[in-house]
């Protein structure tokens, strides 16, 4: 019996050109990107800021001495805001005794983070279509469907993701910036593959390695070359159903991308923790990524954080070249650190020992500024850590892997910008307006697309092109993906996108 | 006999493959070609009812983690809403699906043979080397099993993890396994015992419906 002949990615790609015959216009198509993405690849980080990152309580916060009416608005005393000559960005300073409802004090100093990551940080800013969490998440990724509902994330990987054994991961679960997008043209190795648990998940990239049965590679080879070339076919089952498209899946991961992930030795090389009584990898035959001690004197508290440990598999991801984009970001777990000691003056949990409230950012809706300013710092850090790992790659022509790559800070959408009067913690509700956080040396550095009305703390927006701030005019959430796509050097040739110029580092 | 009876013959004849051990029917392709994967979790308890084991015993990650409800849980086909928010299958199969089937069949077939060795053999026994003492078993594998006593074991396998009889084509190919084996393994007996398992369970018709 025949199977039904594997298509290769290249193939897949070169045919897809040919049936469309050029119509759509699109470097994508062709062989010319293929070259593009081998010689000169980008790499995007998104990171999801879930239940809502208010662009006002992270990089534009506002003093309250430039506001009208500071105290029923979402300001800052001018005391705790830091700021840099020349710079439109902000970083708040303070301590509080609580996270909404949660008796954890906290301090936080982002200040400390962002005047060295502003040199590439970009926010621009839009204004949102939805309120509603799951859709805005997704909206922040599709530019709410704004080229046949293919994803960020799905582009990078088309474009760039070619010869990567797992182009697009995702190791953020449940959440819109995870979903899958709607153009079933996308080739298949760039869709989304999502992974539930970022430590364990490098022991589902071996057929044998790690395995309390040991089995000899060459012995493990002819079990799968007799099952798919000899049992199989002789079964009913495959001869009346072969051209299930289920069954014609199943039988091309099993082909060249199985092969590649265990050529690739991922099983080792995205091993980021290490031998423990509760982690026993030497007692299988296993031991941790050559980069292990790297990622774990940056992320520090990955054993206890699934954000750092997300973070942390990210890098390998990219540094390995097993993916050009992968997605992560705080999940709506309570996250807390009991190697905390308690402190003179706590009166709940120790200072600092809520690494992430419940909900995330959505926590808002019960202590706003609290909830914001401990999940801002937060990312921060993510942030800040992965840009330290990505700069010590070497591209081999005297950039970085952090040169080459773009981390997005997609949000659901912003939150309401009024307070009680003179509140210090408060709830929000959900707000349209808002602005996004781009950090890459792809972007413009240091600059703020767009601005904001200090009165209302609402966002304006900006010339596409130029990207002189228009007050007046605020920015759709096409606009913004296109300009991410343009940071990104994706071709969007025949996708009626606007031209968003303004987003890209000349 | 009339020309038309004849013609008829003829074209049943050829509407049949036949091989030495006799004919094999081949079967039509299915128009809707319409499949389902089993999820990790009911592909388990075949697997665990075929091959006589606990569900919890198939497979375990670092002896910490349940292959199946746990480890790779998502990965094959499972959901986790309360922590995850994955309240539905993955849309897309997973790139280390097919991988991770080959660590929990590798695990359980294992398992199995190790278990048969200690006795009472459940699935291996005609393999293994008789006793003098009588049904219990001798602890070894035979050094040279007959193609007879690996073709019981090959039927075995077939009834208890696909629940029907094996055809001959499907019994010559479990035994081309040996072969295949007998060339590069230190231990054929054992690698075919849990290669030819690993086949049955690992096969489509086992992880499809």
């Amino acid at each position: 019996m025949t199977r039904r002949p594997t298509v290769t990615r290249r193939q897949f790609v070169q045919g897809l050109a040919t049936a469309m015959g050029g119509t759509a216009g699109s470097l994508l198509l062709t062989d010319s990107a293929l070259a593009q993405q081998a010689s000169d690849p980008r790499f995007l980080i998104v990171i999801g800021a879930s239940g809502g990152g208010s662009i006002v309580d992270g990089p534009l916060a506002v003093r309250a001495s430039e506001c009208a009416t500071p105290d029923v608005l979402n300001t800052f005393p001018d005391s705790v805001v830091t700021g840099w000559e020349g710079s439109p960005f902000r970083a708040a300073d303070f301590s509080g005794n609580s996270i909404g409802a949660i008796p954890a004090g906290f301090t936080v100093e982002p200040s400390a983070l962002l005047g060295s990551l502003r040199d590439d940080l970009m926010v621009a800013t839009w204004t949102r279509s939805s309120v509603n969490h799951a859709i805005g998440q997704r909206r922040s990724i599709t530019g709410n469907e704004a080229w046949r509902g293919r994803t960020l994330q799905e582009l990078v990987a088309w474009q760039y993701g070619m010869d990567a054994p797992i182009p697009n991961v995702h190791l953020l679960a449940g959440t819109g910036y995870s979903e899958v997008g709607t153009d079933a043209s996308i080739p298949p190795y760039a869709r989304g593959q999502l992974v539930a648990n970022p430590a364990i998940w490098p022991l589902s990239l071996d057929g044998r390695k790690g395995s309390a049965h040991p089995i000899a590679p060459e012995v493990l080879a002819a079990i799968r070359k007799n099952r798919a070339s000899a049992f199989e076919p002789a079964t009913h089952f495959e001869q009346v159903f072969r051209h299930a498209p289920r069954l014609v899946e199943w039988h091309d991961l099993r082909g060249t991308p199985q092969e590649r992930i265990e050529g690739y030795d991922l099983v080792q090389k995205l091993m980021f923790l290490s031998h423990s009584d509760d982690f026993p990898l030497e007692d299988y035959g296993l031991g941790s990524s050559p980069a292990a001690r790297q990622v774990q004197e940056v992320f520090s508290k990955l054993d206890i954080d699934p954000l750092e440990a997300s973070a942390a598999l990210a890098f390998l991801l990219l540094k390995y070249r097993v993916s050009v984009s992968v997605t992560l970001g705080p999940s709506f777990d309570f996250v807390f650190d009991d190697s905390i000691p308690y402190g003179e003056g706590d009166s709940g949990l120790p200072r600092n020992s809520v690494r992430n409230p419940p909900l995330a950012f959505d926590v808002s809706h019960q202590g706003h500024r609290s909830g914001q300013a401990v999940m801002w710092s937060r990312l921060y850090g993510v942030v800040d850590g992965l840009r330290r790992l990505l700069q010590t790659e070497d591209m081999g022509d005297g950039t970085s892997m952090w040169d080459h790559t773009l981390i997005y800070i997609a949000s659901d959408f912003g939150r309401e910008k009024h307070r009680p009067s003179g509140a210090n913690d408060w709830g929000t509700g959900h707000h349209l307006n808002n602005g996004v956080a781009v950090f890459s040396p792809l972007v413009p550095g240091d600059t703020l697309r767009g601005g904001i009305d200090p009165d209302t703390l609402l966002t304006y927006g900006f010339d596409p092109q130029t990207g002189d701030p228009e007050p007046g005019r605020t920015m759709a959430e096409a606009e913004v993906f296109s300009g991410l796509l343009g940071a990104l050097g994706i071709d969007t040739s025949g996708s009626g996108l606007p031209d968003v110029s303004a987003m890209r580092r000349s | 006999m009339r020309p038309e009876i004849c013609a008829a013959a003829a074209l049943l004849l050829v509407a049949c493959k036949t091989d030495d051990k006799g004919p094999t029917s081949v079967a039509d392709v299915s128009q809707k070609a319409r499949v389902l994967p089993k999820t990790g979790k009911v592909w388990g308890r075949d697997l665990a009812l075929g091959l006589a084991l606990a569900e919890h015993e198939l497979c375990r990650e670092l002896d910490t983690l349940d292959c199946l409800s746990e480890a790779h849980r998502i990965t094959l086909g499972g959901v986790e809403p309360a922590r995850l928010g994955i309240d539905e299958p993955l849309e897309i199969t997973p790139v280390s699906a097919p991988i991770a089937v080959d660590r929990v069949a590798l695990s359980a077939c294992s398992l199995r043979y190790e278990r048969d060795l200690a006795g009472p053999a459940v699935v291996f026994g005609p393999v293994l080397e008789p006793s003098e003492s009588g049904p219990t078993p001798s602890g070894r594998f035979a050094p040279d099993p007959s193609a007879t006593a690996r073709a019981e074991v090959s039927t075995q396998l077939v009834e208890r993890l696909l629940a029907r009889a094996p055809n001959a084509d499907e019994l010559a190919a479990l035994e081309s396994l040996y072969t295949d084996l007998e060339a590069i393994s230190d231990d054929p007996s054992r690698d075919w015992c849990v290669g030819a398992c690993m086949v049955v369970a690992t096969s489509t018709e086992a992880l499809f419906y």
